[in-house]
């Protein structure tokens, strides 16, 4: 057995909790009294419910918690026999290196070159060695060629895999991942997984990783450890074999898993024998082409949508200084549709959404909506005008001057509604980041529209804020709210949106059921678009043509209704 | 990058910037007519033969100094005090307007004072990289260098923060907020967006400054410099011409 790399030894930490008052206390341990080692050639996957401490952990590792980030450590970690509370953050520079989320907030440089430089530059190495490692680590990850191009030119995705570089140029024994995919499109994920599982296979590091996208990652990690909700650790072992044998444990924990594998739960529940628990979209169809016989999907139910339409946009074009960010938009949504629209960054999704909800670039008369229309922002912050929870939802009630009776009833529903009511008086940027959404869908909610239209309303989300916001949304849509929303989470489309609007470089270029939509290829490709894992699995079946139109867990034939 | 002693991009950026200094002053506190166009006429040689500029450049170059004299000149002219200079000669008389000599004289010398400068400042501003600047502020003027690539992270925010201010602007309009027109009410639409734009810099800051330290930001107290900016005999030569050339005010009185 090589040497452990990285010794976890009872870690708990508190974060400074601040009281209406503006007395300091420690919130309780998130996580708690973790004990873990990590060795060379490991890749170790961190699960467990939202809020039980994963980042947080990951903080641990090069000492930022408790040096930079001021938070309450007990316990200690060590890297490579060192205390991390016994040198400074940057001193551990060169055993530990970190990829965060917002590929933004990693750069510091005008250009790729300079960027990889930068770390070895800090360690003091001689020249020859900066530029050596710096050549390589873009090798790596495949941006040598780009190397003197401002990080600003390139993709969300690339821009991830120049910090995965920028982390590899440090050749630390060590690298710590804390949701590297989560701020990018589907595209952006398979670029930053494609380089992760190669640098993976060549087993020279211990690698620890925060993701809750098992699907991108469970084929290259060998080892899961799994932290309840109060962030103690609850699993530690073999990845396949940990999830599988525990794998009712892991969903009352609330973690989330592979698409395939709650589609098989999904099946077994419905009495089809799925043996053994499949993982990827790969296995469940090898599982369940094993089958004779496959009991009929279900059928979908009929669109509850009228024929009267609610959104008519014609012949939009719009620009953004002298280029067109939209060519000649035409289309009709009719009352009670769900409809995603998807495609890659800079499509012009943003400004289609907008100008349906009337925000801006509309000309007059190029869209006509039913009735008040409501339009969530990307980042709920930057709508947020007053301070406190209940002031905001009122905001827009105030201003179309309806009596204080009206206005405070409404505000009553809305808290019930979103599950904020304990949270009336609070400052808005105080809330949870999946409270402050729930909260900027509320203050779009108040005037009642007709029509609501979301950008992004997922991005940078875990999968169980992303599904609380998604129920919210689904129940407006059933009492018959038409919802847009923009988005490149496939699993979201395909679960609950009943139309998928594709765009392409300002065109509509595909405009139908998910189902059909991903069935078409090129128009995915074009988009860079990936199929959801469920589509994915039923399209490799070979024995069983009847299932591959099923996009969605819903589809699949179960005894009760489950998501 | 040129290294050729005939481009001005060639030399140290810090000489670049402070060697100017004294000249700009000079030209900047002289009352007459002479001392800034000896000034704006060296910068713009220099410029000329030695800046390479492109050929957009060129023609602002070419075109801006005189157009900038030509306009204070002529506003100067009419909008100089009468009291001031109705002891010089009459140039024109247009019904109660009389366009007077000295007030010609006091917007030219203004003009080619403005241009003088600005004709210095370019010598840095058009030929050096401000990546460069700052390394050399680091290297020859001992700047500590967390400030230096502090000043850079600082850059990269800017974009960043107009993107920002942007969304919210559209988004605050969106939830009906309409201070009117004015002054006072621009003042507080401007307020209501401070307290998101300030959450999300902060937020952001304190990310970059994370990644920053776990990258090994600070961990000695100098850093490898790839790219060394060098002080040679040509910088000394630039910053010697460039003060000598303060001398040329007394020349003129002389002569």
């Amino acid at each position: 057995m090589s040497d452990v790399l990285l010794r976890l030894t009872g870690v708990s930490v508190r974060h400074e909790v601040y009281g209406e008052d503006g007395s300091m206390s420690h919130g309780p341990p998130r996580p708690q009294e973790v004990s873990a080692e990590l060795r060379a050639g490991e890749v170790v996957l961190l699960l467990g419910p939202s809020g039980c401490g994963k980042s947080t952990l990951t903080l641990t590792t090069n000492g930022l918690i408790p040096q930079v980030v001021t938070s309450r450590m007990d316990g200690t970690v060590t890297v490579a026999g060192v205390d991390t509370t016994a040198t400074t953050v940057p001193g551990l520079a060169a055993d530990v290196a970190m990829v965060f989320q917002d590929p933004d907030a990693q750069i510091v440089t005008a250009t790729l070159f300079d960027e990889v430089c930068f770390g070895p530059e800090n360690l003091l190495l001689p020249v020859g060695e900066v530029l050596g490692r710096a050549e390589e680590a873009l090798r790596r990850v495949g941006l040598w060629e780009r190397r003197d191009d401002d990080p600003e030119h390139l993709s969300g995705g690339g821009r991830q895999r120049l910090a995965i570089a920028c982390a590899l140029a440090l050749r630390t024994p060590v690298l710590v991942l804390d949701e590297p995919t989560a701020n990018l499109d589907p595209a952006g994920v398979e670029e930053v997984y494609r380089t992760l599982r190669e640098i993976a296979a060549e087993r020279d590091r211990a690698v620890l990783l925060v993701e809750h996208n098992l699907d991108a990652a469970i084929d290259f990690v060998d080892r899961v450890i799994v932290l309840d909700a109060a962030g103690r650790v609850v699993l530690d072992g073999p990845a396949r074999t940990t999830l599988i044998e525990h794998v009712d444990e892991l969903v009352a924990l609330g973690v989330w898993l592979p698409v395939a594998t709650l589609a098989a739960l999904r099946l077994r529940a419905a009495g089809i024998a799925v043996e053994p628990l499949p993982l990827t979209p790969r296995e469940l169809a090898a599982v369940l082409d094993e089958h004779p016989t496959l009991p009929p999907p279900r059928a979908r139910s009929a669109a509850e949508s009228t024929p009267e339409p609610s959104i008519r946009v014609r012949n939009l074009t719009v620009h953004h200084g002298r280029h067109a960010v939209l060519h000649d938009v035409s289309l009709t949504v009719r009352a009670g549709e769900f409809v995603a629209v998807a495609g890659a960054n800079g499509a012009g999704k943003t400004t289609l959404a907008q100008a349906i909800a009337g925000v801006a670039g509309a000309r007059r008369g190029a869209v006509t909506v039913t009735g008040p229309a409501g339009f969530v922002f990307q980042n709920p912050e930057h709508q947020f005008l007053t301070n406190r929870v209940e002031d905001e939802l009122a905001y827009g009630m105030r201003v179309l001057r309806l009596s204080p009776a009206e206005i405070g009833a409404r505000v009553d529903d809305l808290l019930d509604r979103l599950g904020l009511r304990e949270l009336r008086t609070v400052h808005p940027f105080l809330l949870s980041g999946g409270q402050k959404r729930r909260l900027s869908v509320g203050t779009a909610l108040v005037t009642r529209p007709k029509v609501l239209v979301l950008d992004e309303p997922t991005f940078g989300q875990d999968r169980e804020r992303a599904a609380e916001l998604l129920d919210l949304l689904d129940a407006l849509h059933r009492d018959g709210t038409t919802v847009v929303v923009v988005s490149h989470d496939m699993h979201l489309v395909a679960e609950y949106a009943t139309r998928l609007l594709v765009l392409a470089e300002g065109r509509v270029i595909a405009d139908g059921p998910p189902a059909e939509v991903y069935a078409d290829a090129a128009v995915l490709a074009a988009a860079g678009l990936r199929p959801p894992p469920i589509a994915q699995a039923v399209r490799a079946l070979t024995h069983h043509p009847e299932w591959h139109g099923l996009t969605r867990l819903a589809d699949l034939p179960a005894c009760e209704t489950a998501r | 990058m040129s290294d050729s002693i005939l481009s001005l991009r060639s030399y140290n950026p810090v000489v670049k910037v402070l060697a100017p200094v004294p000249a700009m002053i000079v030209a900047g506190l002289s009352r007459d007519l002479w001392t800034p166009a000896v000034f704006a006429v060296i910068g713009l040689v220099m410029l000329l033969i030695a800046g390479r500029p492109r050929a957009r450049t060129l023609a602002w170059l070419l075109a801006g100094p005189p157009l900038l004299v030509a306009l204070l000149t002529v506003s100067f002219g009419v909008w100089t005090d009468p009291a001031l200079v109705d002891d010089t000669t009459a140039v024109l008389e247009l019904g109660p307007f009389t366009l007077w000599s000295g007030a010609l004289v006091t917007g030219l010398a203004t003009g080619l004072r403005v241009a003088a400068v600005m004709l210095l400042a370019l010598i840095a501003g058009l030929t050096t990289d401000g990546t460069d600047l700052v390394r050399s502020m680091i290297a020859h003027l001992r700047m500590p260098y967390r400030i230096g690539y502090a000043g850079f992270a600082a850059m990269r925010f800017v974009p960043r923060f107009r993107r920002d201010l942007e969304i919210i602007r559209l988004a605050h309009r969106v939830r009906g907020v309409d201070g009117g027109r004015g002054p006072v009410a621009t003042l507080r639409r401007y307020s209501g967006y401070a307290v998101p734009l300030l959450a999300g810099a902060m937020r952001h800051g304190d990310r970059v400054s994370l990644a920053m330290e776990a990258r090994g930001f600070g961990a000695h107290p100098t850093r490898t410099e790839r790219r060394h900016v060098p002080l040679r005999a040509r910088d000394a030569v630039l910053a010697l011409w460039l003060v000598a050339v303060c001398f040329v005010p007394h020349l003129t009185g002389v002569l």
